[in-house]
């Protein structure tokens, strides 16, 4: 049983890996070998993750850091809102790695990849909060209560791995399978709380007034989607984080994600 | 000796209000807490259930719009089943639903509220900005309303000031103050013409200015022109220019619409001063079925605006035309011609204004905020007793009784003075008229119908004769505090009765002590829940503070000399910060901030902090 679920974490690993979150692989690769620390699987994958992340050291070269943060795939953007294009050519290097990490084959015993619960995550490429815009995808595979266990059950080791960010995602689409399911509703108010609160840290101070880094003539090439405009059109130099929860339209989670985004990037900086 | 109580004037208006002073003899506007003279006169409740006023209200107005109350004064003192109101019904996002007298509750945030009640989270703001103005608190204000606003309007305004924790002083009308703003009432002898073209509404006003008195002889206008509706041409035009190159229409998303209308309002602006502006909005859409979002880019130029809104100007000049000719008034017969509001600012506006009188608009005061200049000038003159510039309260609008054929005996006209009294006598219409009944009405129409009924009674008992012969003594009082009394007397046989007419916001006397109350624990947790918030963010630094200081104690040999209690203690006293900062109570967190500050002391300067010993 280990085994199968130490490869299921495997699974979720690469998907994590494909859609640019090195870290959260890195840390389910480190699970599935606490389950099963034979798999060679998860010490080969975390090898190369590991190799891959050596440039994130103190003494490596500063271009080698971007590697471990992969462009992310366009099914995971709209969920984020915010991605500054990282250089090109950097781009171009994570797709090949993304290439060697795709082909790696399933084991036999691990279910088929599409159970997975990080891959149904992938499959819906409809923002989850999107309030507008085009009709959603009225298209849904047949999932039954296998399913939804699956989902409670990743959304269960995101959150003991503290990737709450992935356990929310995973748990509105819970919710969407089985709307007034109480455990769907109380694991997502605690991953959500936890995550609005990692959030807000990285914000710092709320009563903070965030400001624009960047001219509006360099504002224009970077890579966000109309709600990330929305938001970063709204930072005048006079609204604080506070404000923009309440002026964005959107619910505060979203906003504090797409504000602590803009804040990685280093589109804006708090003031 | 104490400073006198610092005294306001507000210019509570449609789209913006506007709060000034009289300083150093001097009337100023007062900005407000993010450096803005104008505040938009617009309330809502946030997604996240925070109570919004002014220009953060405004900036989530479109993509919230269920939740957010604007051009609430097109509602106040009205009743729900008036024309006036079931046409604003049609043009409004938010619920509105009737309430026990008639009058109007709006839905906002789970809760029904009074008109009044979210002007007065206006005109508390307001007084918030004023009172970090003076550093002190301010109760007392004159507020201004448009000429044409009856008894039952005047009279909510007020409740919304009482609300607010405003003692209002005086109600006074916008042309008068704006014409008091221009010192007309020492310089001008005869009539001014007042030309407020606003956010949302226009009003054209004719003032007979006669040794300080101010009558308002003429009003009209079009309460759905203003300003916004430039916005929205400009907003059409980036609208079609945007779904020509990309074939998508954007008025179907709310937060593209939300950015089209501020950049809208923000390229007019800045059009009365340049002669072309660029309107950025990047990111504005993302394309169906995916891709990079697109932006918007375009130039405006001013001859473009002046092409979009040329039927609107058209309208101005028509509307004043239509106001001067119901009060039989010429152009040339003005002694001055006042322009008011924001978009009177607009060259083209001040154009046709300038063709249509003749004459050179009077610019001397910004015309936003010429009205709450004024009413800060009456402020200070009611309280300095300044009398040449002190207003007398009149009466709005007439005051009188239906008689037979539905027509209307005027018998206090509008603009006297209060106190005041006056008699007439009746006689009966009909033979053997046993009973007459009285309707009390405010308003100008010759029509008894198309006036306000303020209140009716019966005089029972009279004589039967033919008609004509019994006559009906009847009686108009008005206090000082605006309360009518009418009573009718048989003048054969004294047989009298009465009636008191008080003019009604729609609310009790009750309802306006529990809203009171309401707007008072508001107040209160609003100002706790800022108390929390910094004591939050302070505990959060000392926090981070006092773990980096155990970090680097535990590294250093020997804990760097620290007492052995030292660090389970700031461990435990960590654990302690954690638990009181799930909790709401202020004064916990402050004393847990405490136990922190001294917890890092020792951990920095064991040798000076007597804590472990």
């Amino acid at each position: 049983m280990s085994t199968q679920r130490a490869n299921q974490l495997v699974e979720a690993g690469l998907w994590l890996r494909l859609s640019g979150d090195a870290q959260g692989a890195q840390k389910l690769f480190e699970r599935a070998l606490e389950l099963d620390p034979g798999n060679t699987r998860a010490q080969e994958s975390l090898a190369t993750l590991v190799g891959g992340n050596t440039g994130t050291g103190p003494f490596s070269a500063p271009s080698t850091e971007v590697s471990t943060r992969a462009t992310p795939l366009p099914s995971l953007e709209g969920d984020w809102g915010a991605w500054a294009v990282g250089e090109p050519s950097l781009a171009v290097e994570e797709t090949a790695v993304v290439r060697t990490a795709s082909v790696l084959l399933p084991d036999a015993d691990a279910g088929p990849p599409e159970s997975d619960v990080l891959e149904l995550l992938s499959r819906d490429e409809t923002p989850i909060t999107q309030e507008y815009g085009l009709p959603p995808d009225t298209y849904r595979a047949p999932l039954g209560e296998t399913e939804l266990e699956r989902l409670l059950r990743g959304a269960g080791d995101l959150l003991e791995l503290d990737d709450h960010s992935g356990a929310v995602d995973l748990l509105f689409k819970a919710q969407e399978l089985a709307p007034g399911d109480p455990r769907v509703e109380a694991l997502r108010l605690r991953s959500e709380r936890m995550l609005m609160a990692m959030l807000e840290s990285k914000l710092g101070d709320l009563g903070r007034v965030p400001r624009v880094r960047l001219q509006p003539d360099d504002v224009i090439w970077l890579n966000l989607d109309h709600r990330a405009g929305f938001v970063l059109a709204q930072i005048d130099g006079g609204v604080t984080y506070e404000d923009l929860f309440a002026l964005s339209g959107m619910t505060r989670l979203d906003t504090a994600r797409i504000l602590a985004q803009l804040l990685d990037e280093g589109v804006i900086a708090s003031g | 000796m104490a400073e006198p109580e610092p005294l306001i004037g507000i210019d509570l208006g449609t789209t913006n209000s506007i709060v000034a002073t009289v300083q150093d003899g001097q009337p100023v506007v007062i900005k407000n807490r993010t450096g803005q003279a104008l505040t938009p006169s617009v309330v809502a409740v946030s997604k996240n259930g925070k109570r919004l006023v002014g220009s953060i209200a405004k900036r989530q107005a479109i993509t919230n719009p269920q939740e957010t109350v604007y051009a609430a004064k097109r509602l106040i003192g009205r009743k729900f089943s008036s024309h006036e109101v079931q046409d604003a019904l049609r043009q409004l996002p938010y619920e509105v639903v009737c309430g026990q007298h008639d009058d109007l509750r709006v839905r906002m945030g789970g809760k029904d509220l009074a008109v009044p009640e979210l002007s007065a989270m206006i005109l508390q703001e307001l007084k918030a900005d004023a009172e970090a103005h003076f550093g002190r608190p301010v109760s007392k204000a004159v507020v201004t309303v448009p000429a044409y606003f009856n008894d039952a309007q005047r009279q909510a305004t007020k409740d919304a000031g009482r609300i607010a924790g405003l003692d209002v002083l005086r109600i006074i009308n916008e042309p008068t103050a704006a014409a008091l703003a221009y010192g007309f009432s020492r310089t001008v002898n005869g009539r001014v013409a007042v030309l407020d073209l606003g956010g949302g509404t226009f009003d054209v006003s004719v003032l007979e200015i006669n040794q300080g008195v101010f009558d308002v002889v003429a009003t009209g206008g079009d309460t759905y022109l203003g300003g916004e509706d430039w916005d929205n041409r400009i907003i059409e035009w980036l609208v079609f220019g945007f779904a020509k190159e990309h074939g998508i229409d954007l008025r179907k998303d709310r937060m593209a619409l939300q950015r089209l209308k501020d950049a809208a309002e923000k390229a007019k602006v800045e059009l009365s001063g340049m002669r072309e502006t660029q309107l950025n909005l990047p990111f504005i859409s993302t394309p169906p079925g995916g891709g990079a979002a697109l932006h918007l880019q375009a130039a405006l130029a001013r001859e473009k605006l002046e092409d979009l809104t040329n039927d609107l100007t058209e309208r101005v000049v028509g509307l004043t035309t239509e106001v001067l000719g119901e009060a039989g008034v010429r152009p040339s017969e003005l002694k001055e011609v006042i322009l008011v509001g924001g978009m009177s600012r607009m060259p083209r506006v001040v154009e046709a204004v300038r063709n249509y009188f003749r004459r050179e608009p009077c610019k001397g005061v910004h015309p936003e905020e010429v009205v709450a200049l004024g009413a800060a000038v009456q402020a200070h003159a009611l309280v300095a007793q300044e009398s040449e510039l002190l207003l007398l309260d009149v009466t709005p609008q007439s005051l009188g009784v239906a008689i037979a054929g539905g027509f209307v005996r005027r018998i206090i006209p509008k603009n006297t003075t209060v106190p005041t009294s006056a008699t007439e006598v009746f006689a009966t219409s009909k033979d053997f008229q046993r009973v007459v009944k009285i309707m009390v009405l405010q308003g100008e129409h010759d029509a008894a119908h198309q006036n306000e009924l303020l209140g009716e009674f019966v005089l029972s008992g009279l004589r039967e004769a033919p008609r004509g012969q019994v006559e009906i003594e009847v009686t108009f009082d008005i206090n000082a505090e605006g309360i009518v009394s009418v009573s009718a007397r048989d003048r054969e046989t004294s047989l009298r009765q009465s009636i008191t007419v008080t003019a009604s916001s729609g609310l009790t006397e009750d309802e306006l002590k529990r809203i009171m109350d309401e707007q008072r624990g508001y107040l209160m947790a609003a100002r706790i829940s800022e108390e929390l918030i910094a004591r939050r963010v302070e505990l959060d630094t000392l926090a981070r503070d006092v773990m980096d200081a155990l970090t680097r104690a535990r590294l250093l040999p020997g804990g760097g000399g620290l007492p052995p209690d030292a660090v389970p203690r700031a461990e435990q006293v960590l654990e302690h910060a954690r638990q009181v900062r799930a909790g709401e109570d202020v004064g916990a967190l402050g004393r847990a901030c405490e136990l922190l500050a001294a917890s890092l002391a020792q951990l920095k300067n064991p040798a000076r902090s007597g804590m472990g010993r």
